[in-house]
């Protein structure tokens, strides 16, 4: 069995008085690579934005290897070894591409392993080493995504968390870095939370699997068993 | 019922007014006692101030659109009033007036090019307004204008041997001043202003014609600002550039009523009957000494008044003494309750063919991406549509391109029969276009009730008429016994339920209704979907985008399927649901393979 | 005058105004690092500058009398030496009033606090104004500095006539200003600070993620904006008479450079504040003196109200 990182348990939180998530339990084991699926506004977005401290619970709890990660605030929980893919990648658009990679090591202030993750950064994806002095808002949204990526990746987390990597993106780029997300997760030994809007591309490169609908947890379990759930189905589609 | 409970009946107007009343009488008492002439021309200054401050909180206070450059219109009334007597010898019992009109139009000059400016563009503008006036007469030649004494008939040129009636007119004109701001405060004038500062764009779609209204709050704002400085010309005698254009009287008329409460009638006089005393005060005092101690008090007034209570003493005091109500604003109590009247807001069925809404060839990119890609569809009467897609298919942009929000680079939109072009929101509002907002956008400290009637504006004359119909909208969705309630206070279901009856208030033919269900439980859903049902029921032609099908496909007689800004697909729910480019949009493709494969597979066992 | 008499006082202005506007170009990159990384318009940015003017002043008059600190450089020196005290005025004056006013408790504020940071400058404003006034005296003062009294002869050129002379105490500090502009601007590219603050004012969401402390980088943004404008100030010091109120008559100046140049542009800021210190100087010829600031402000009015975005800079914002 793989040692639990991550766990939440209970855990309510939203934006000002009205609760987002409702009663939220999961917990993320070493090395797994686990997606969160759902329709839109079933809270997936605010599920990262809490892990990462942006947004404050109003009840439950959240440990990261047993220590009490409620505390730590949002500025700090990157020492910790949580790294925040946004939605819209978010690059910064005016830093190049190099710069958005060191602001993605801020916390950590050692050259030296910077310079050994930025390689292997840039041969996961070729593409930034390219243009490492190019300004990162004058690149593609298949190339945005991967540097938002690399910046997630550069600072040698402990948990990876994407969200919804393939929005605005054409399937055929998005199939490309889910690919090559799956190759790091693999190789690196990654521990990886996928958000994902698209629920098959989701189940097919994840392990494990949440289904959020209106802010709770409805299904959960192997990838393999809930590919065709006719639940997914529903919640989805409503037939 | 005693007098005292007719008194304490009163509201709004009326209400004011006697509140001005005995204000006044007890100032007159205070003027005719005193007879130390200082104090008298404390009394009279700090009566201009208060004026001042009213003049800014009429235009800033209620709208929101705070003004740092009300020098520019006290100044030009006070050089006005000097120079034309000094040079003319016109009576300022005249030019007063004078003064009065000319810097309301002045007013009106400023805010045409101004208003278009956004944020701190806006604040930098008005900054500039009265320091280039302050270089401009400067350099004219009228550093010190001097308003000549007059020795025969002084009393014609409002110069007094005895300052005591100094002291009346500027009582007379604070009165005047309390009076319309009273007026202002209690009709939809004030409720306009109030519904732009709390949400401009809501205050758009639900009709306000926004450009006007602050046109005209700047007018009469600048116009009793006018009124102010001329007066002070004719009690101080001498008018220099800095001392009626200089940044301090700017920041005088700020102070004023952010000290004492921003957007209330008392607020900018408690102000200035706290302050103008204190530095005048001080300023006898201490300014051998201390000079600069006048802008020092204020400055800190300010500083203190930011940090501890924003919006004024009055506000403060009245969240101490009162916790839990939330602040609210307007005047909610005056309406009374007239019924659900819903065929007020029926919209009779269309005789003819044509569509109430037709689009055709709509495109619309930001940057790099097209949001709205060669969009064709229509709307017939009384029919409720479906908008759906996945997220980022275009959806919210569309429904920001039909009510007026942006400009579509191509294209057209019909709307029962009239091409829409450059009409802004409020304008599709009044031609019956009304809408709701993906995030609720509620006038916050407004009653529940007052968001509605402020959505009734549009197509009514009269506070009854307005009220009817915002009656009838909030039995409609069903928010009777919460029209009293501040709109902070509701939850989410409650304000979703609040900005349709806002939208209904309105009379529209047509509602765009922006994914209402989101984060609503599954119960709250299905009383949501019974209200629209209802709506449509009226008559009233609904498009709604929506992300949950579920509930869509039990409501909607049609969809339109949206992906990357184009059309998908469109048709009854049935056939939607089962098309696969839909599913494949929703899900993914790998979805339908698998569905395929493990056909496949089902049928060789 | 004939023409070249003409051509003698244009080059003359021209110069002069490449050599204040240096100084001004520097104020208003200090006004424009502050509203692009805070998204604040300081009010108050005048009245740092004056700060500077006086620190400037008094450090000289108190101890340019010893032997060690007795040569043309000390004034200079002076004006450099005022950034690092302003920043740490700037980044006290940041952490007790104006953080009350920004950030997330901001968003509980009428209008998003937005209006509650520019009244708050404003009443900062206010009271460093009069308050200088009470402790400074409101008689004009200038730092006596030797160079302001030496020019450079350039020429003469066309026709043995035409001749430009070239203050030496201007050109020094505007050298001066330069090199603070390119120096800043080495910081920002540079350095991790700088950048930490360029992303935190391109996403300050983002920022949050990679563990930048955004209100932190406000902080700093405020006292470097405040430092520089000071700088700025202490180099004009020696060659313009000043008091308390003077910053007043910079404000208009500093805005017009900065929106010229496009809000939030550091090299926009710089070019705009160029620009006006030519326009000031050359409408000089033209018009009578009280005059020279009414075109500055035309041309700031006409600017906001006909390309807010301005000219120089780029959508960029702070490099």
């Amino acid at each position: 069995m793989t040692d639990t990182l991550l766990q939440l348990d209970s855990l309510s939180a939203g934006y000002g008085t009205v609760d987002v998530l409702q009663d939220i339990s999961l917990t993320l084991g070493e090395g797994e690579f686990i997606a969160v699926v759902g329709p839109n506004g079933a809270g997936k977005s605010t599920l990262f934005k809490t892990i990462s401290g942006i947004v404050t619970p109003s009840r439950g709890t959240m440990t990261l290897r047993g220590e009490n990660l409620l505390q730590v605030p949002a500025p700090r929980r990157p020492h910790h070894g949580i790294a925040h893919v946004p939605e819209g990648r978010q690059v910064f658009p005016t830093l190049t591409i190099l710069e958005n990679l060191e602001m993605g090591a801020f916390v950590n202030r050692d050259r030296a392993a910077f310079a050994q993750n930025l390689e292997k950064v840039f041969s996961w994806f070729p593409v930034l080493k390219e243009r490492a002095s190019q300004l990162a808002g004058t690149l593609s949204g298949g190339e945005q995504q991967m540097l938002a990526i690399g910046r997630g990746l550069i600072g040698d987390p402990a948990i990876l968390m994407l969200d919804e990597p393939s929005m605005g993106l054409s399937p055929a780029i998005a199939d490309e870095i889910f690919n090559r997300l799956v190759q790091i997760h693999r190789t690196g030994y990654l521990t990886v939370m996928l958000v994902e809007q698209r629920v098959a591309e989701a189940l097919h490169f994840a392990d494990r699997a949440y289904v959020l609908e209106a802010g709770r947890i409805i299904l959960s379990g192997n990838t393999a068993d809930l590919k065709n759930n006719d639940r997914i189905r529903q919640a989805y589609l409503g037939m | 019922m005693t007098m005292m409970d007719t008194l304490k009946s009163l509201t709004g107007v009326k209400r004011d007014f006697l509140h001005i009343g005995l204000f006044a009488g007890v100032y007159l008492l205070l003027a005719l006692f005193i007879s130390n002439s200082y104090y008298q021309l404390i009394m009279t200054i700090v009566a201009v101030w208060a004026v001042m401050g009213l003049s800014w909180n009429l235009l800033s206070g209620y709208s929101g659109l705070i003004s740092f450059g009300h020098a520019a219109f006290f100044g030009l009334g006070a050089y006005l009033v000097a120079l034309c007597l000094s040079v003319w010898n016109l009576s300022p019992w005249f030019t007063i007036v004078l003064a009065t009109l000319a810097c309301g139009l002045s007013g009106l000059l400023v805010g045409l090019p101004t208003f278009r400016l956004r944020g701190h563009y806006f604040a930098l503008a008005m900054l500039a307004y009265p320091l280039a006036l302050l270089y401009i007469f400067e350099w004219v030649g009228y550093q010190e204008v001097a308003l000549p004494m007059e020795r025969e008939a002084p009393a014609l040129y409002m110069q007094f041997d005895n300052p005591v009636w100094h002291t009346l007119l500027a009582l007379v004109l604070l009165v005047l001043a309390l009076g319309i701001s009273s007026l202002v405060a209690n009709n939809r004038f004030g409720m306009s202003l109030l519904a732009i500062k709390l949400d401009e764009d809501a205050a758009e779609a639900a009709g306000i014609n926004t450009l006007y209204w602050k046109l005209a709050a700047i007018t009469v704002s600048a116009a009793i600002a006018g009124a102010a400085g001329g007066f002070y010309a004719v009690v101080l005698l001498v008018v220099t550039p800095l001392a009626v254009f200089g940044m301090l009287v700017s920041a005088q008329a700020l102070i004023f009523a952010m000290f004492g409460g921003v957007g209330t009638l008392w607020g900018p006089v408690l102000g200035a009957f706290i302050l103008v005393p204190l530095s005048e005060i001080l300023y006898a005092r201490y300014a051998a000494d201390f000079p600069g101690i006048q802008g020092v008090v204020y400055g800190v007034a300010i500083i203190a008044v930011i940090l501890f209570a924003p919006q004024g003493i009055l506000w403060k005091v009245r969240a101490l003494l009162k916790p839990d109500q939330f602040r609210i604003l307007g005047s909610t109590a005056s309406v009374a309750d007239f019924g659900a009247r819903e065929e007020l807001l029926v919209v009779p069925p269309e005789e003819d063919e044509t569509p109430v809404l037709a689009v055709s060839g709509l495109a619309k990119a930001f940057g790099g991406l097209q949001a709205t890609n060669d969009l064709n569809f229509s709307v017939r009467h009384g029919e409720l549509l479906g908008i759906i897609g996945p997220n980022g298919a275009g959806k919210t942009t569309l429904f920001n391109l039909l009510n007026g929000f942006i400009r579509p680079d191509a294209g057209e939109i019909v709307f029962r029969g009239k091409h829409l072009h450059k009409q802004r929101p409020n304008q599709r509002c009044a031609a019956g276009m009304a809408r709701t907002f993906q995030v609720p956008k509620p006038f916050t400290h407004l009653s529940v009730l007052d968001n509605v009637v402020i959505g009734a504006y549009v197509h009514t004359r009269s506070k009854e008429e307005a009220s009817e119909h915002a009656s009838a909208a909030i039995h409609l969705v069903g928010l009777h016994d919460e029209c009293h309630l501040p709109a902070a206070n509701l939850t989410n279901k409650q304000l979703r339920l609040m900005e349709l009856a806002r939208a209904l208030a309105s009379k529209p033919t047509l509602i765009l209704v922006d994914e209402i269900l989101a984060g609503l439980d599954p119960d709250a859903m299905q009383e949501m979907l019974a209200v629209l049902r209802k709506v449509r029921g009226l008559g009233i032609t609904i498009i709604i985008i929506e992300h949950s099908m579920q509930a869509m496909v039990q409501l909607v007689d049609r969809f339109v399927v949206l992906d990357h800004g184009a059309l998908l697909a469109e048709g009854s729910p049935d056939r939607i649901v089962r098309n696969p480019d839909v599913i494949e949009a929703y899900l993914g493709k790998n979805w339908l393979d698998n569905e395929a494969r493990d056909g496949e597979d089902a049928g060789h066992d | 005058m004939d023409g070249l008499q003409y051509l003698e006082n244009f080059l003359q202005s021209l110069v002069a105004g490449l050599l204040m506007g240096s100084m001004y170009g520097l104020m208003c990159v200090g006004l424009t690092i502050i509203f692009g990384v805070m998204r604040v318009i300081n009010f108050a940015q005048g009245e740092f500058m004056m700060l500077g003017m006086y620190f400037t002043y008094f450090c000289f008059a108190w101890f340019g009398t010893w032997a060690f600190f007795d040569g043309v450089w000390f004034p200079f020196m002076l004006a450099l030496l005022a950034g690092p005290a302003m920043f740490l005025l700037g980044v006290l004056i940041h952490r007790l009033l104006i953080n009350a006013v920004t950030g997330r408790q901001a968003s509980q504020l009428e209008a998003g606090g937005h209006y509650a940071q520019l009244v708050l400058t404003l009443g900062i404003a206010l009271v460093l104004q009069n308050g200088g006034l009470f402790i400074f005296g409101s008689n004009p003062v200038s730092v006596s500095n030797e160079l302001s009294y030496s020019a450079w002869e350039w020429g003469p050129m066309v026709g043995d006539r035409v001749s430009v002379f070239v203050n030496q105490a201007q050109t020094i500090s505007a050298i001066l200003a330069l090199f603070v502009v390119i120096g800043f601007g080495q910081l920002m590219g540079r350095t991790r600070l700088g950048k930490s603050l360029r992303a935190a004012a391109d996403n300050p969401d983002a920022a949050t993620y990679m563990g930048i402390n955004v209100d932190r980088a406000h902080r700093v943004a405020f006292g470097f904006g405040v430092a520089i404008t000071a700088i700025g100030g202490g180099l004009l010091a020696s060659n313009v008479s000043f008091q308390p109120y003077i910053g007043t008559e910079y404000v208009i100046i500093m805005y017009a450079g900065v929106v010229l140049g496009g809000l939030g542009s550091v090299r926009g800021a710089f070019l705009g504040g160029l620009t006006i210190g030519v326009l000031q100087q050359v409408s000089a010829i033209i018009l009578p003196n009280q005059l020279q600031n009414t075109v500055i402000f035309v041309c700031f009015l006409i600017i906001i109200l006909l390309r807010p975005q301005g000219f120089f800079g780029r959508r960029e914002r702070i490099a």
